[in-house]
Parts: C-alpha cells; structure tokens; sequence
C-alpha cells in the first residue's frame, strides 16, 4: 500500500486559497484525519489527491511516483463521498459490483469479492435493495463495499459519518476503522469533528485556511497543540493573554493584564514576551471557596491563581461544566465528572487553578489572537 | 465492443477529451450559430438590392406592418400567458385535484400537434371559413384576433411548464413561514414567491415570445382559410408568401431585410427581457394586510382557480381538438401514397436531427450544466438560445443562404432542411439534458471516477441511466417540434413536402377534408409517440 506526498500544492478558487502551500507525507497503511473547520480546504485536499481537482502548483506522488498528471481512474485511490453517491438505478449488489465489471474483471472471482465485501459489511440481507430503500448508515456501509470492492490502494474518506444519527455515528466509528485497517488500505479521512478524529485517527493533521498546521498523534495534537488555534479546535481551551514575568526549571510565570500571574509549563520565550497561554477546559480546575460560618469563622482558602464567580452550572450527562466569571479575564470554563455538580451553584466564588505542566505558552500571532482563534 | 473500449481509453486522456468537446464547439458554431445568421452578413454584401427596397415605399409599409404585427402579437400573447399561466402553474405544482394528470397530459398536446393542423381547428372554432360545413363560432373575424388567439395556443403551455418547473424547486416552507408570521396567503405569494420565480419568468417570457415570433405554419394556414393572405403579414408569413409568389431570387431583397429585421430585434429582445425582469422590482415594499386577507380568502381564490381551468379549456384545449369534429364528416379521398412520402421524409429529418443533436449536444449540455460559471460556460450557454430565439423562417432562409453559397448545386435540398431543422431543435435537446444534468450531484462521476471508472464509462454507466428519461423527453420535444414545423422547411426548399408543408399544399387547393383527415392521422401518430414516452419516463422514473 502506498505512502502519500502532498509537497507544497496551491489552488486557488478565485482568490480564495484553498491549499495555501500544503505539504503531508501520509504513511503507508495510516488512517490519518484531516481535521479543520469548515472552508479550511479539507475537501479540497481530498480532491487533489484523487485527481478531481487539479493544484494550480506542487507534486502528488505515491510510493515515490508522481502522480499529478495521472488520470483520476488510474490513481487507486477510491473516495467515499459525504453523501455517499450510490447510484440510484443500481441496486446495493450492482453497486459494489460496479468497479469489478467496468474493468471487466474475471466474473467468477468478481462475483466472489462482492459477495465477500457486501458480508463484511454486513449488507447480506439487502443486496437487492436499490439504494432509496436503505437507510443512512446502511448507504454507509454500502459505499464503503463499493470502495473496497474496487482494489483501491488509498481509501479517501470525505465526513463519511456526517449524514448519519448522533448515535450511530459513534458506533460507526469503530467499526469503519477496524475494516480499514483489515484491508491494510492508507487512508486519508477528512472531518471537522475532533473527537471522531481524536478517536479514529493513527495521526491527526490540522488544517486551517489551506496549510497544515499541526500534524501528530491524537495525543500529541490534544496534549502539546502547537497553535492557540489548535489548542482551541482540538478540545476547548480557556485563553490567558500576558506577558512572561520568569521561567524556571519546572513552569514559566505569567502576568495576566489584571494583575494576577499563572502559571504554565516551560518555555525558551524571553522575559517581557508577550504571549497566549492555553490550558484545556478539562484540566482547568475550580475550587469552591468556602463561605465563614459559625463553627469555621475562618475557613482555610484554597490556592489558586486568580478568582472567579460561577455564572453557571450546565449539566451533560457524563461530564458538567462550569463558567465562571473572572474579573478583568472574562468566562473561564471547567469541565468535571458529573458527581461534582452538587458542589457548584451559581454565584459561588471559586479559585481557579491548574498543573501548569499542562498549559501551553503560545506568541502571539502577528494577527492578533481573535482572528487566530476564529472557527471558520 | 472494441469501439466502446476505445472510446473508453480516450476518455481517459485529458488531450483527446479537450480535442473532442472543441470539434464539438466547432461543429455546433459551423452548422449551427453562423448558418443561423449569416443573412445579416448577406444583408451587407447584398446592401444593392435590400437597397432597392428602401426605395419601394409599398413594400416598405408592408415590411413595417408584418414585423408590427409579429412582435405586437408575440407581446400581448405573452402578456396573456404571464397573467393567466402564474395561477395556472401555481394549481399544477401546489394543488392535488382529480383529473390533474389526465390535464397535465393535455396540456402538452398544442405542442406536439403539427401548427398547420392547430391553425385550421382554430379558424374552424372561433371563425367561419369558407368550404367548411361543421359550424363554429363565428365569432372572430380579424386576422389579428385571430393570430392572439391562435398563438395563445402554442405558447401556452411553455409558459406554464417553465413556471412550474421553478415553482416545483421553491420550497412551500417560505410561504408557510411568511403565513405563520401572520401574512395572508396573497401577500406572502407576492412578496416572498413571486420574487423567487423570475428565472422561471425569464424562460417562460423568451420561449413564448420565440415561439409566437417563429410561428409560420398554423398561421399561415389560418391567415389562408380567411381569405388574407395576400393582405395581411407577419414577418413569417410574408416571407414564406413572398417566396411562393415571386421566388427566392427575384425577392431577395424583401426577404433579407425582413429576415435581418426579425433576427436583430429578436435578438435585441432577448437581452431587454433578460435585463427588465431580472432588474425590473415586483412591488413587495408595500402590503395591504386587510385587501390581502380579504382576497386570499372565501370565493376569490377560488373563483381565480376555476377561471384558470376554464380558460385553460375553452381558449386552449377546445379550439386545438375541434378539428376532431371532421371524424363526424364522410371520409375524405386520401392520397395515402402522398401523405405516406411526406410523413417519411417528415420522419427522416426529424429522426436525423434529433440523433445529431443527442450526439453533439450533450457535450455542450454537460458543459452548461457542470461548468456554468466558467467564461466559456456562460457564453455556451447564451450561445444556444439563439436558434430558439430567431424566428424559424428567417433563420431557414438564412442557412439557405449560407449552404447556397458554399454549394451552388440544388440537389442537396433536403440535407438543406436536415440542417435547418439541427439548428432550431438543438437548443430543446441541450436545454432539457442541461437542465436534468442540473439536477444530479456531480459526485455520482466523481465517485465512479475514483473507483476506476474512465470518465466516458462514468457517463454512460452512471450519469446516462439516470437522465435517461430527461434526454428522451428531449428528445421527443424536439421529435415533433421538428415534425410541426413548416416554416423553416419552405424558406429552405421548395421541394421537400414534409407533412405539415402538404397539409398546407392542401390547404391551398382547399382540400379541407382531406387536410383534417391528414392531420388526424398524424395526429394520432404523434399521440402513440407521446404515449410511449410517457411511459418510458415513468418506468425511468421510478428509482431515480
């Protein structure tokens, strides 16, 4: 199975730079996710892989050879569209069986491979249905047969859940990879869903306006986001602006605007830089001041970097998460396990607190961190 | 087999792809774009004797007279459709009722009736012919009145199935919510609707006035069985009455200028049309809430309905079917050897026509409806409603001209009309698979693409099954619009007697008898087409 080159490839839609210098190397047999909000130029991507989309500038190549001018149907490389695109004159048998008969395979063998691919799928009860008759994750299941069934070397997968129920789509998850990674094909997955991709991705590559921006394992993207865009789309994250104050051996010191420093894991930035510090709303920490009573008039008071009052509690079955108001810093978000939501109510004062280890110190981009952050 | 295999591995090489689409260009600009007006360049290297006519002040009048009354008729005609054809689509598309496809299948009769068979049952409806024993009406007996009447007919019903396509893609939801947000239903159809609907008003607009301005055969007829057809013209009839009376050479002149005439100011047309109902602002600014729910409720509505219904019946359906009432009269003497050789050669040129325009016009078809926004999508896409827009006669006498003048012999007269006919059905057949192509998400060929399909398999084993129904509906418009059409056919020959130019010859010699027995047969020919179309569409339809 091939390893995939994208080296610097342009296109541009009228002025709008859908690959804006995009370079990947996907490795053989890898289920990598092509993450990014929408209009990133994740489609796009897909496209020029497969061939239906022509880069203005730069080089595809597969195993080493380059593909650029190779025609669509001579690449391997079968995409799975977010539709799905079974054709509706065809019944689910006719369209797996589309790509063994135009290329007018040996019938006994081609028949066999259908049959298999329709049972992997699952889709033995309905081979006769046309594909009106199914329903979404059955069209799914299909068009993944179709693609399989076509001796395809590279599987591009376009949201392939996106049409599918809440539900399902999380139970698709598995099961599309396991079958992927049974028939040892390199696939190139594209979604704007991180936790589909967090979950089903050997790697993850963030895309944004064309470029990729950060490429790693989903660990590595969740954990060490290499962007405040990243750290943001990845997972939410509360967003600290200020400036280096020092950094020691173990965690760098910031000053926030208002005053109050926090900290965070080290980094080789000067002192006086001003930066972003991003730490993940699930590592953020809010811990309950107490209130003085009568038997503890003085309460001893948590330690934490800077205080907030909960605006909100909102419960989300597993997981609730908290906003609290910080002065002078805006809303700060806290996501817990659901057993601690007797512990907040609204207008509770908080300490907000994290390890610093795990918040990242970003430079400001010349941009400005509004427009890094935005989600289109 | 091998030929398919090898049209299947070109197809694969992006050079011979581009190779083919540009013969395809070529072809469609050769023999079909320039031969339609290459009489205005006739006009000038002929400027002596279109001369000659500015200086004969009698023809001058009756040239201003025939091109007044073509384009004066065509726009009341029109006007007329608009105001009764916006309700009537509205009850096609939103209003279940019974016999509403029993209707929906009338409708489109007018359009495959040969015109001259239309003209006849018309003068025999409204007027009182001489020679004709059934009673009519007798109620019309201007020319004029006659021709709205008689045109009304013909464009009628591309009037509403081009609102009604547009109408059918406007979802309901936007009146619905207009109306949950307390606007009567008139009010909302005409702020938020009727707003929508301009493109289909647009095509609607051009295709009755084209249509009104091409016709020739029906109003010739009609113009003859009064007694007037050597007084009263439109630009069609007069060319045809002048080819017949003093033949294409001495009348040369008269017919360039008419033809030059027709061609630019239809043309000229077309543009005003595009840009006053896309610029011009149905009034929605202001709403009258107590007239709007007053109107949008109660007898109104439905009063509105039943005059839609019934105008449709008495000024459309009855005067076309009259001519049945023949079937009541003693068999005429048919000459079957006659009527057999012109239903033949009819049959032929359309056969070769509609099989040349599949062929070359799907390209284009494709191109319009997959690369819509590129340059040369836009300028294809103008490009071929220009035969549909120049008057039929005048772009016959045009690739006349045109063909004449690269090949001076006479022999080749019925290539000639095979030709002709090309030209003014091909943009039906482009339309009709531009629109359906529309219609089907590109990523069925992409997909069939990527998991190896070579992109001329991707089309005949992908995108082809599924607009089948759509090019055959095409194709069959174009069939018996090629079969009704009698003026082109006579501005190109005088040799070639299709069946609608017989029925004329008939008329002539006020054979009526025998001219309605004639059209009745072709007319239940034309219904048996229609009939098996009809059903393929449907089988066609089911899945898709």
């Amino acid at each position: 199975m091939p390893e995939i080159v994208l080296d610097g490839l342009y296109k541009d839609y009228g002025g709008c730079m859908a690959a804006n210098g995009l370079s990947i190397k996907v490795n053989d047999g890898e289920y990598l996710c092509v993450l990014g909000p929408t209009g990133s130029g994740k489609t796009t991507c897909l496209r020029m892989i497969c061939g239906l989309t022509k880069p203005d500038k730069g080089k595809i190549s597969f195993n080493g050879v380059d593909v650029t001018n190779m025609p669509v149907s001579e690449r391997k490389a079968a995409m799975l569209s977010q539709v799905y695109s079974l054709f509706p004159p065809k019944t689910v048998y006719e369209n797996v069986m589309f790509s063994p008969e135009i290329k007018e395979w040996e019938e006994e063998s081609a028949k066999q491979l259908v049959k298999s691919m329709i049972k992997m799928v699952h889709m033995e009860n309905k081979v006769s249905a046309y594909p009106i008759e199914l329903s979404g994750g059955q069209q799914q299941r299909t068009a993944l047969a179709r693609a399989l069934a076509s001796n395809s070397d590279i599987l591009l997968l376009d949201e392939p859940l996106r049409a599918l129920d809440a539900r399902l789509r999380l139970e698709l998850r598995k099961e599309l990879r396991s079958l992927v990674k049974e028939m040892g094909l390199t696939a190139i997955h594209v979604t704007h869903d991180q936790d589909e991709a967090l979950e089903m991705a050997d790697r993850i590559a963030i895309i944004r306006k064309g470029k990729i921006v950060q490429i790693g394992t989903p660990m590595e993207v969740f954990q060490d986001p290499a962007t405040p865009f990243v750290a943001n789309f990845v997972g939410r994250s509360n967003i600290f602006l200020g400036k280096i104050r020092s950094v020691c051996e173990t965690c760098s010191e910031i000053e926030t605007d208002i005053g109050a420093v926090i900290k965070a894991r080290i980094t080789n930035m000067p002192e006086g830089t001003d930066v972003a510090v991003a730490i993940k709303i699930g590592s953020t920490r809010m811990l309950p001041i107490p209130v003085p009573t009568a038997e503890k008039p003085e309460p001893e008071q948590p330690n934490g970097f800077f205080k907030g009052r909960v605006e909100r509690v909102l419960y989300e079955g597993a997981t609730i998460t908290i906003e609290a108001d910080a002065e002078g810093i805006g809303l700060v978000s806290s996501k817990l396990p659901n057993r601690k939501y007797d512990d907040y109510k609204a207008g509770d004062e908080v300490m907000i607190t994290w390890v610093p280890e795990k918040a990242s110190v970003f430079e400001i981009p010349p941009e400005g961190i509004e427009e890094e952050l935005r989600l289109d | 087999m091998s030929l398919l295999k090898w049209i299947n591995d070109i197809s694969n090489n992006e050079r011979s792809r581009k190779a083919w689409f540009s013969l395809v260009c070529l072809i469609f600009v050769i023999f079909i774009i320039i031969p339609s007006v290459f009489v205005v360049l006739k006009m000038f290297t002929e400027w002596g004797i279109v001369h000659e006519v500015f200086k004969d002040p009698v023809m001058m009048s009756t040239i201003e007279g025939a091109i007044w009354n073509s384009f004066s008729i065509a726009g009341l005609v029109t006007i007329i459709d608009i105001l009764v054809g916006i309700p009537m689509a509205w009850i096609f598309v939103r209003k279940p009722f019974k016999g509403k496809r029993i209707l929906d299948t009338l409708m489109d009769m007018p359009l495959a009736f040969p015109t001259a068979v239309v003209g006849i049952s018309i003068v025999m409806f409204w007027g009182i012919p001489d020679g004709i024993s059934i009673p009519g009406l007798g109620v019309v007996v201007s020319p004029y009145i006659m021709l709205i009447l008689l045109h009304i007919i013909f464009t009628y019903p591309y009037m509403v199935r081009s609102l009604s396509a547009i109408l059918e893609q406007i979802e309901p939801n936007y009146e619905t919510a207009a109306m949950t947000l307390s606007a009567s239903r008139l009010t909302a159809v005409r702020t938020i609707t009727l707003p929508l609907f301009r493109a289909g008003l647009v095509t609607g607009t051009i295709l009755c006035f084209a249509r009104s301005l091409s016709e020739t055969g029906g109003t010739f007829i009609a113009l003859q069985m009064m007694g007037v057809d050597s007084t009263f013209f439109t630009g069609p009839t007069f060319i045809a009455y002048m080819k017949a009376e003093y033949g294409a050479d001495v009348a040369m002149g008269p017919m360039i200028l008419i033809s030059v005439l027709m061609i630019i100011l239809a043309l000229l047309l077309l543009v005003v049309v595009k840009v006053l109902i896309m610029r011009f602002k149905i009034p929605v600014k202001k709403v009258w809430p107590q007239l709007g729910r007053k109107v949008s409720r109660g007898a109104v509505p439905k009063l509105k309905d039943v005059f839609s219904i019934a105008f449709l019946v008495l000024m459309v359906l009855l005067p076309t079917f009259y001519i049945f009432t023949f079937l009541t009269q003693p068999m005429a003497d048919i000459d079957y050897g006659a009527l057999l050789s012109a239903t033949g050669i009819s049959f032929l040129i359309a056969g070769i026509a509609v099989a040349f325009n599949i062929i070359f016009g799907t390209p284009i078809a494709l191109y319009i409806a997959r690369k819509r926004n590129t340059k040369l999508g836009k300028i294809l896409d103008s490009l071929v409603n220009v035969p549909l827009i120049i008057p039929t006669t005048a772009l016959g006498f045009s690739l006349a001209l045109f063909w004449g003048s690269i090949y001076a012999g006479g022999s080749l007269s019925l290539m000639m009309v095979i030709f002709g006919h090309i030209a003014f059905t091909f943009p039906l057949v482009v339309r009709n698979i531009a629109g359906a192509v529309e219609e089907v998400d590109a990523s069925y060929e992409e997909v069939a693409i990527t998991l190896g399909a070579k992109p001329f398999q991707a089309f005949s084993k992908v995108l082809m099954p599924i607009i089948k129904s759509s090019i055959v509906a095409g194709a069959i418009l174009a069939f018996t619009r090629s079969l009704g059409e009698t003026g082109a056919t006579i501005a190109i020959s005088d040799s070639i007697k299709t069946v609608p130019v017989y029925i004329m010859d008939l008329i002539k010699l006020h054979n009526y008898t025998e001219a309605a027995f004639c059209s009745i047969i072709l007319i239940a020919i034309c219904f048996v087409l229609m009939f098996a179309v009809r059903i393929l569409v449907n089988r066609g339809g089911n899945r898709a």
